[in-house]
């Protein structure tokens, strides 16, 4: 498994932080692996979680109709990228 | 005597109906695209609607209609539910936006672009049709139907319509979060539209920016068809949002201090309705106002022995409600409700049922599911407990996955030798939470 860039660990913190995944370490987060479903089991409700928590942290808003959607979650790696591409904050 | 008939739209045929894409739909493109719909479907009774767009699922919705066939609404759209729906009347198909591979069905494909068919407005539907057969978990592990027919949904509506004065929004725009296949979606994101004077908007925005963005789409007067979840989260988001005329939030009860909330962030009425999926709507309160909830004209409620039972003329017998009702001189308060059903984000089951999906398994021999941090805004989440010496986590979870709703797949699931069953054979939640502790610390796992 490729090493963790400082954004994805904090990335990974928040999500952990956010929806109180007390048995989880960043460090348990596979990189590439899916934060839905089969990955850490997440659903739509931890979506608006996320959401929110990340408009706060980086200052701007998710959208489902960016054309990359379902790749924006396909895994914390994915989750990162968009973050750093579109942060405000 | 003649048949009684009603309209299947009060809309005139130049009324926007919906939105479709950024592209005004009216009524008359709506009921011939319809009626067309109706001259290709399969031969069959009853057919699963699964369309997630609303105007698509408003095109098969009439168009089962037209043709005599029973819409088939889901629990939730996990593909062995589906299934399971189907297989219970033989001969029926699914109708999808998209061919769905997952789906062991027969599928016909709703297009939009079907050549216009002529048809005599108003459109007219008996009453005594069956429309709609919606499904809800069952404590069996089978989902249960309930029937609704055409004249009983209308009268229903029309009660709905005059509680929320929706008159007075007619040529606004209802806007919604929540899909239609539930009855609170089917009721005030299908129903209305076709019944009170607004169209609705044909996405189903997720995003609090999403929702923003839809709302201003749409045009004014707007309602939005909304849950707590939702409705904490866009009141959260710090966004501008567009001028909103009500606000009607179900599925899950909503806080006095959300609902506070999002009144100042939309500068309207936020107003609940009390319901279930055998009675529909019955009742509604302005969360602001106080607990108390005043039941909908012609809703009678009779309770004797901590039981009530609801009669209205929309339904064609005494309801039996699950919820631990007081009674008071100007409506009701609600004191809980059945403890074997969950509410994780607005979406109900009995846990009894998800157990018995979760044994359905191959090589699960047993199985029990924890309601964790049941007080959180989302309703908890379930962690799971299973004694499945032959698989893997990992096996477990794909197995599940086409069996459940996503808010009810568990997080986390631990495998274990053997469940702490008492002499009767229950599961004390003390010894399940006991056990669970144990698991977190490393201990006892398998």
């Amino acid at each position: 498994m490729s090493e963790l860039t400082p954004l994805e660990h904090e990335v990974g913190q928040l999500i952990i932080d956010t929806l109180n995944l007390e048995d989880i370490a960043v460090a348990d987060i596979e990189v590439e692996a899916p934060l839905f479903r089969e990955g850490l089991g997440l659903d739509s409700i931890d979506a608006l979680e996320l959401a929110l928590a990340i408009s706060r942290q980086y200052g701007f808003q998710l959208r489902s109709d960016d054309e990359n959607n379902t790749h924006i979650f396909s895994s914390l790696r994915a989750l990162a990228a968009h973050i750093a591409a579109h942060r405000v904050k | 005597m003649t048949e009684e008939r009603l309209p299947l739209t009060l809309h005139a045929p130049q009324d926007i109906i919906t939105w479709h894409q950024g592209r005004p739909i009216r009524c008359a493109e709506f009921l011939a695209r319809a009626a067309a719909l109706a001259a290709t479907l399969p031969p069959a009774g009853h057919a699963v609607n699964l369309c997630e767009d609303r105007y698509l699922f408003l095109l098969a919705f009439a168009a089962l209609l037209l043709r005599g066939q029973v819409n088939l609404l889901p629990p939730n759209r996990a593909p062995r539910v589906v299934e399971e729906v189907a297989a219970a009347f033989p001969g029926s198909y699914c109708l999808v936006e998209r061919p769905q591979a997952e789906l062991a069905l027969a599928q016909h494909v709703v297009d939009v672009h079907l050549p216009a068919v002529d048809v005599a407005v108003p459109a007219l539907i008996p009453a005594a049709q069956l429309a709609v057969i919606i499904f809800t978990s069952g404590s069996t592990g089978t989902p249960r139907p309930h029937g609704k027919y055409w004249g009983d949904l209308v009268r229903g509506a029309a009660r709905a319509r005059a509680r929320f004065a929706l008159a007075r929004h007619a040529g606004g725009t209802l806007v919604a979060t929540v899909p239609p296949q539930h009855m609170f979606g089917l009721e005030f994101t299908i129903l209305q539209p076709l019944l009170s004077g607004l169209a609705v908007y044909g996405g189903r925005p997720f995003f609090p920016e999403d929702l923003r963005q839809a709302l201003e789409e749409a045009p004014a007067p707007r309602v939005l068809i909304t849950t707590p979840v939702h409705l904490r989260a866009c009141t959260a988001a710090q966004l501008h949002w567009p001028a909103t005329s009500l606000i009607i939030s179900a599925t899950a009860p909503l806080s006095a201090e959300l609902a506070a909330a999002a009144e100042q962030t939309y500068g309207c009425e936020v107003r609940e309705v009390y319901g279930c999926t055998e009675t529909g709507a019955i009742a509604s309160r302005r969360t602001v106002a106080g607990p108390l909830w005043h039941p909908y004209d012609g809703v009678q409620l009779h309770c004797a022995d901590g039981h009530c039972t609801a009669v209205a003329d929309f339904l064609r017998e005494p309801i039996l409600l699950n919820d631990i009702i007081e009674q008071q001189a100007d409506g009701f308060v609600l004191r809980g409700r059945d403890s074997d059903m969950v509410n994780i984000g607005g979406k109900r089951a009995s846990l009894g049922d998800l157990v018995q999906r979760v044994l359905s398994i191959p090589g699960v021999h047993d199985a029990a599911l924890l309601l964790l941090d049941g007080d959180s805004q989302r309703g908890g989440r379930l962690c799971a407990l299973v004694v499945a010496p032959e698989l893997t986590e990992q096996a477990i979870f794909a197995a599940l996955r086409p069996r459940l709703d996503e808010v009810f797949l568990p997080r986390p699931l631990y495998r274990v030798t053997r469940l702490p069953r008492n002499d009767s054979g229950k599961l004390p939640r003390g010894e399940l939470l006991a056990l669970l502790e144990q698991l977190r610390s490393g201990d006892g796992v398998q």
